[in-house]
């Protein structure tokens, strides 16, 4: 059982592309900065959906939703994910 | 695209944008991310730091003679006309794996003169 921010840093191993380990990027760490391009991003975004089964909606398919762990974070709460999730 | 097909194509692109690269994905890739470089372009242009518009508030079109164009709505076109953009031209280019675009935004001069 892992929460919301071990999935979210899964994903972003996985899908990110990202030069430096997820794991590494504290929650406030700006993701651009750290390398994540727009192309991967909506890679992280259909993967997120994927793994907590919910659709992000158009309003939230702009860059600055997956600027950090906590901005993903706070997207995934507004989609009713909870912290204890998946 | 390969990864997450259609689902990938409908969260970025509009039907238009879409229409125009064809249906066949193999095909349809290299005019689909020389558009999605347009948008990133215009994103940059925009200076959005604060508030990024969605992808599809950014449209590619297409005119009738063929050459493309970009079309702002929403919040895009809020922040175009907040920063005096009055046109936007563009040029898109794919081939041998490679997708670019070249956006070129024209400002409004300011009237740095009052009249006396």
């Amino acid at each position: 059982m892992s929460d919301v921010n071990t999935t979210i840093r899964s994903v972003l191993e996985t899908q990110g592309r990202l030069p430096v380990p997820a794991l590494s990027l504290k929650d406030d760490d700006d993701l651009y900065e750290n390398g994540l391009s727009s192309h991967a991003s909506v890679n992280v975004m259909l993967a997120l959906e994927d793994a907590f089964d919910i659709e992000f909606p158009d309003s939230l398919l702009r860059k600055g939703t997956f600027e950090s762990v906590a901005t993903i974070r706070g997207a995934l709460e507004t989609l009713g994910v909870s912290a204890a999730a998946n | 695209m390969t990864q997450f097909g259609e689902r990938y194509t409908r969260r970025l692109f509009t039907d238009h944008e879409i229409e125009c690269c064809g249906e066949n994905p193999v095909t349809a890739a290299p005019g689909l991310a020389a558009r999605f470089a347009a948008k990133e372009a215009v994103l940059k242009i925009l200076d959005s730091t604060s508030r990024v518009p969605p992808w599809k508030s950014i449209e590619i079109q297409r005119e009738s003679r063929g050459a493309p164009k970009i079309v702002l709505r929403f919040e895009a076109a809020d922040l175009a006309h907040e920063q005096g953009i009055e046109n936007i031209s563009l040029s898109l280019s794919h081939g041998g794996g490679i997708a670019s675009a070249v956006v070129v935004a024209q400002v409004a001069e300011l009237d740095s003169e009052s009249p006396s």
